[in-house]
């Protein structure tokens, strides 16, 4: 008991020190023990305050959901909007002042299922925001239905003779719908996601990290931390980003390698 | 100086230039200094097939609506303008085509057609135009020559008009065009010299320079851009697709730009983002793409975002009639959504307040924190009216935002509960002032908040804001002696044109009648209201729609039932309708 | 019976009857009238009533649209047949337009007749037969004060009458081409004279016109083989012919006017023939006879009607009524009204 409790005052120590504390709201976040969300938040933070983003110029647009929650919790302009509409919000906000940074927030149900009409169309338009797809496979929100992004055979109350349905690939999406900047994180690699969002931010287009995370409280069979720390592993080291085809051959291969799947090259200003 | 009061028709298939003909008269007209409505139809397929009707009504006073009937023909196509022959007036003038290039039989000629009474004049259109020009192709320009000469408009107006369209297209192009013109003209005037009706007598005054020809879309999308909208985000659908694209083309030359998005929700969010952000966006939509995005605007009324939405109403339910006019959006722009989501909604009654009210709808959008829904439909669109050129001034297209007190600073709440109910608004780039909007009930800080008590408090906080707008939002206009009347006449949108003929008609026959313009649907003006229906007899509201949306949301103000007028044809009330209702009416009170 | 249409051409007394006739015998039929003229249907008889000012224009006309109109007659008024086929049956209007008939009544009527001698000087002479001709006499006799009158038939009759009302100078020469109702015997000729004498007419009789020539805008030279006169207008009075022309190449039998049977039928099956544009076929003199007037012309519209109904009745004449005038013979029978 007594070691517990110097490990988390050691912890809440550490966070106080680290840069990422003043980028946190005063509110405390909603989200179970354990949630993968907190460690996103720690690579969101940490790549905010790295990047030296002043903070009112930071707006971080969401859906509904658990992740929908996040712009509470960081003291930055928010604007927490209705489930699966965060993406063309988001395009509102950055075409109306391109000088703010704009993070869009979702889970996998606000951008797969609700929101899967509006994923196409922002990366088409390669419209220069940082889109946050929390992918736990699950509905915690509502308490636990299936997602687009859970396995056949997921048995949930809604489900409980277990899904039919094939999951939806994020990645692979994104890849296919042609978004210029695409990213597969781990929530449980909150410096990876730190070094992941810093490159896709300055990256002059729309960016896709598609963040595989856990929900504690509701999926004890698929995505379970355990699961995630034996299957997720780093791309090749040989694994080149700018090569769309090798990035499909990846992601269809492997559906656990994080790291920046795919980054356009953009012609430099002045060069032909 | 004779009353002129003159409605032309010119009908024809798809491709003899019927619009481009009616469109001539309008300006022609508009610019000999007469007033001009003119409303086309179209045919509802894209093939081509099918019937264009150009109708215009012409006077030497201001025109209002138009009326049942129409006293010239140009038939441009005797086939298809035959069924536009029961609209014509018993003594019409019918002016056709006297030579076509095939023989026709019955049921194609329109002289087959006509009644006894009507004036047939048979030109040769399609010879003369061949042997002005070389080619048939103007020959709707000379029907317009005969129609001049025999109905005694003075031919430089059209020219002039013929003139300032089509010089861009070359010196070629524009003689040819006003050849074909004149053969028309000299043909009249030298072989029906037993026919001419002169009905055009120029009025009086001529301060026409500063006047316009606009149709109802033109006029939004000038307001958009005179209230410094950079930002359009839309879907196309009938019939608010023109603005769009009229401001497609004139956004990018003042650094904005419309984007075409996925489809109305996506449109209505990301001009929710735009002003969140703090710049005027704009979207319009008609009535099964307002339907989706009504989650949104109760979203923007709950995070008190403004937006500015025009819905261009058309035929419902679902798909309904996407050409035709009607006035039954009104309950889903007041009341759509979930939850208790007072919004504003403003309804202009013809083309140059679709200019004004826009322009307003921006500032009050801003100062009230709230989407605005600007109610207009097909028919108000699309027609066209002369106007003074429309220019807002800078009291009119200011901002409407209230900003934090810099020294609010560290104490400052997004949604502090104030008398107005409006609490200052920080814009994403304001150091010290970061918030989250959300859609979640919420403190005054904005965090999410479900308690009893705050609920209760931040519904009555919105609601009383809504209803302080009526301090900015344009009473209802009366169109009365002072006094009792034996019947007022209540009305909305571009109904309220053909209420206002009816009523001045009913006046002139000495009934004791009255009307009163309403344009802003809510929150709406309950004092004014009250005050005219009781100083009624009986009250009427004719209305576009089938349950007389507008009576279901004001009928409760009136001590006694209201008698309703509704009527979804598709097309808009003629005033001699509402006319024989009102005299219906009276005849029946009469002791 | 239902996809029947009867159309009619011409809008005066016989088209008119035979419409109605129709009408009364078949109620769902579609029956068409097609007149040259834009206004209605109108009364010959009292144009000269017109011209001396005793009555109003719009007493001319006898019914409005609306009379048609409740009958489910279509009127088409102003439009002008030019051409037909018979055969395949339909007739062409000068717009381009064709209208299928299941049956044809032709009722276009006669016009003024000028002699072929003095043709050359028709824009010189005044005739009446329309409204529209009344309101020339109308116009032009506010002018002038003198009038010469030529040849000599019913209508010059009233005429004549008309223009003595208003105060004017009347020369009338009853020319030998004319086409008198009569034959001419130098008795009847001297009556005639007499008659018109007593009005205050003066009378040239048994002369023939030669020559017309304008001397002024309200003055012109006429010469006859008697003597020269002077006048404001010369009005023509050589009675009618039958307007035909436009079917001249139609394939019907035209002399004069249309010929027809003794039942108004024309040699095409359900194509008919009334009024002062036939000529009727009489079994007893073995010819043609042309009628003209008012009652006779709505008689045979009647007639024709009921016969393209399927009747079979016949114009009751007495062999005795028809003369021969001019190379045609017309019934006279009901004009002794001198």
């Amino acid at each position: 008991m007594k070691t517990a409790g110097r490990v988390l005052a050691a912890k809440i120590r550490s966070i106080k020190e680290s840069k990422a504390f003043g980028i946190r709201s005063s509110e405390l976040p909603t989200w179970c023990p354990g949630c993968g969300y907190f460690g996103i938040h720690q690579g969101l933070n940490a790549c905010i305050q790295e990047l030296g983003l002043p903070h009112h110029q930071v707006v971080t647009v969401s859906g509904i959901g658990c992740a929908g929650r996040s712009p509470f919790f960081i003291d930055t302009y928010g604007l927490h909007t209705v489930h699966g509409r965060t993406l063309p919000v988001a395009t509102g906000v950055k075409l109306a002042n391109p000088k703010l940074t704009v993070f869009a927030i979702g889970g996998d149900g606000d951008g797969l299922a609700i929101g899967g009409g509006h994923l196409p169309h922002v990366a088409r338009r390669d419209v220069n925001i940082n889109y946050l797809l929390f992918d736990n496979s699950i509905y915690g929100l509502t308490k636990g239905q299936p997602s687009p992004s859970s396995p056949t055979g997921t048995k949930t109350k809604a489900s409980p003779y277990g899904t039919h349905d094939r999951p939806l690939n994020a990645t692979l999406l994104a890849l296919t719908y042609g978004a210029s900047f695409v990213a597969r994180l781990f929530a449980g690699d909150p410096a990876g996601i730190k070094r992941a969002l810093m490159e896709g931010t300055r990256h002059p287009g729309f960016a896709i990290f598609h963040i595989y995370t856990s929900c504690v409280t509701f999926d004890k069979f698929f995505k379970t931390w355990a699961n995630l720390k034996k299957w997720v592993h780093p791309l090749p080291e040989d694994h080149d980003p700018s090569d769309l085809r090798q990035a499909f051959d990846q992601v269809l291969e492997d559906e656990f390698s994080t790291g920046i799947v795919y980054s356009r090259k953009y012609p430099l200003p002045g060069v032909s | 100086m004779p009353k002129v009061d003159v409605t032309v028709e010119v009908c024809g298939m798809a491709g003899d230039g019927t619009i481009a003909a009616g469109g001539l008269i309008n300006e022609a007209m508009a610019s000999g200094g007469f007033s001009v409505l003119g409303f086309d139809s179209y045919p509802a397929e894209i093939r081509g097939f099918g019937r264009c009707v150009a109708r215009s009504r012409i006077g030497s006073e201001p025109i209002l609506a138009l009326g049942d009937q129409t006293h010239v023909l140009i038939s441009l196509n005797d086939e298809q303008s035959g069924v536009r022959v029961p609209f014509l007036a018993y003594n019409a003038l019918v002016f056709f085509d006297s030579n076509p290039p095939v023989y026709l039989n019955e049921k194609q000629s329109v002289a087959a057609a006509v009644e006894p009474g009507m004036t047939l004049i048979g030109i040769p259109f399609s010879d003369l135009a061949t042997s002005a020009s070389g080619s048939a192709r103007g020959r709707n320009l000379t029907a317009l020559g005969g129609f001049a000469a025999v109905c005694g408009a003075a031919p430089e107006l059209f020219r002039n008009m013929i003139t300032k369209k089509f010089k861009a297209k070359g010196e070629k192009v524009l003689e040819s065009n006003l050849k074909s013109f004149d053969a028309g003209y000299y043909y009249a005037l030298s072989n029906l010299s037993d026919r001419m009706r002169p009905l055009f007598a120029l009025p009086e005054q001529s301060d026409v320079a500063g006047r316009l020809i606009m149709s109802g879309n033109e006029a939004i999308g000038k307001a958009a851009l005179d209230a410094g909208v950079l930002l359009y985000f839309g879907y196309p659908i009938t019939p608010a697709t023109p603005i769009m694209e009229y401001l497609a083309k004139h956004l990018p030359t003042r650094g904005g730009a419309v984007i075409q998005m996925e489809d109305e929700i996506s449109s209505i969010g990301a001009v929710l983002g735009s002003f969140y952000a703090g710049t005027r966006a704009m979207t319009a939509t008609s009535g099964p793409g307002f339907a989706l995005m009504t989650e949104l605007i109760t979203h923007g009324v709950m995070a008190e975002i403004p937006a500015v939405i025009l819905n261009a109403q058309r035929g419902g339910p679902s798909t309904g009639l996407p050409t035709k006019t009607e006035q039954s959006d009104l309950h889903a722009a007041v009341f759509g959504g979930p939850g208790d989501s007072a919004r504003i909604v403003i309804a202009p009654t013809n083309v140059e307040e679709c200019y004004y009210y826009t322009v307003m709808g921006f500032q009050l959008a801003e100062r009230y924190q709230t989407p605005v829904i600007v109610l207009t439909d097909f028919y108000l669109d699309n027609r066209v009216e002369d106007l003074p050129v429309p220019e807002a001034s800078e009291w009119e297209k200011a901002d409407g935002n209230l900003y934090p007190a810099a020294d609010s600073k560290g104490t400052y709440k997004r949604y502090a509960v104030n008398e107005s109910g409006i609490s200052p608004r920080a814009i994403p780039g304001a150091e010290g002032f970061a918030y989250t909007a959300t859609g979640l009930e919420h403190t005054e800080r904005g965090t999410p908040d479900y308690s009893p008590e705050n609920h209760m408090l931040m519904t009555e906080k919105r609601y009383r804001k809504i209803w302080g707008a009526l301090a900015d939002l344009p009473a209802p206009v009366e169109f009365s002696a002072r006094g009792s009347m034996d019947l007022g006449v209540i009305g909305w949108g571009s109904t309220f044109g053909a209420i206002l003929e009816a009523v001045d008609t009913a006046r002139s026959l000495g009934y004791r009648v009255g009307a009163l313009k309403i344009t802003s649907i809510y929150p709406y003006h309950v004092q004014e209201i009250k005050d005219f229906m009781s100083r009624c007899h009986q009250v009427l509201v004719p209305e576009l729609n089938y349950s007389g949306q507008l009576a279901n949301v004001i009928g409760h103000l009136c001590g006694k039932e209201l008698i309703r007028l509704n009527q979804v044809t598709g097309v808009p009330f003629s005033p001699s309708a509402i006319l024989a209702r009102i005299e219906r009416i009276l005849k029946a009170g009469a002791l | 019976m239902s996809e029947e249409h009867f159309v009619i051409i011409g809008n005066g007394p016989a088209a008119n009857e035979a419409a109605l006739t129709l009408r009364e015998r078949d109620s769902k039929a579609r029956i068409t009238i097609v007149g040259q003229e834009l206004k209605g249907q109108y009364k010959p008889h009292l144009l000269p009533d017109f011209i001396a000012g005793a009555i109003e224009e719009d007493d001319l006309y006898l019914t409005g649209p609306a009379f048609f109109k409740e009958r489910n007659i279509k009127l088409r008024l102003g439009q002008k047949v030019v051409g037909a086929d018979f055969r395949g049956g339909w007739i062409i209007l000068e717009h381009k337009e064709i209208i299928p008939f299941s049956g044809l009544i032709i009722a276009t009527g006669a016009r003024p007749r000028i002699p072929e001698t003095v043709q050359i000087f028709e824009d010189l002479m005044l005739t009446l037969k329309t409204p529209a001709d009344a309101k020339v006499w109308i116009d032009r006799l506010s002018e002038v004060d003198s009038v010469v009158l030529v040849g000599g038939d019913l209508v010059s009759l009233s005429v004549t009458d008309a223009l003595v009302s208003l105060g004017k100078r009347v020369n009338f020469v009853i020319d030998e081409e004319s086409f008198w109702p009569v034959p001419f015997s130098y008795e009847i000729r001297e009556q005639v004279a007499r008659r018109l004498v007593a009005r205050g007419v003066r009378v040239l009789s048994g002369c023939r016109l030669m020559r017309v020539r304008r001397l002024s805008a309200t003055s012109l030279e006429v010469v006859t083989d008697c003597e020269t006169l002077h006048a404001g207008i010369l009005g023509a009075f050589f009675g009618l012919i039958p307007n035909v022309k436009f079917l001249s190449r139609t394939g019907l039998d035209i002399e004069r006017g249309i010929l027809v049977d003794e039942h108004l039928k024309t040699r095409f099956d359900h194509v008919y023939a009334a009024g002062d544009c036939a000529q009727v076929y009489h079994p007893a003199i073995r010819n043609y006879w042309v009628s003209i007037g008012y009652e006779n012309a709505r008689l045979l519209g009647r007639i024709a009607a009921l016969n393209l109904l399927g009747g079979k009745f016949t114009v009751e004449v007495a062999r005795e009524s028809i003369f021969r005038m001019d190379s045609i013979r017309v019934n006279t029978s009901w004009w002794m009204e001198l």
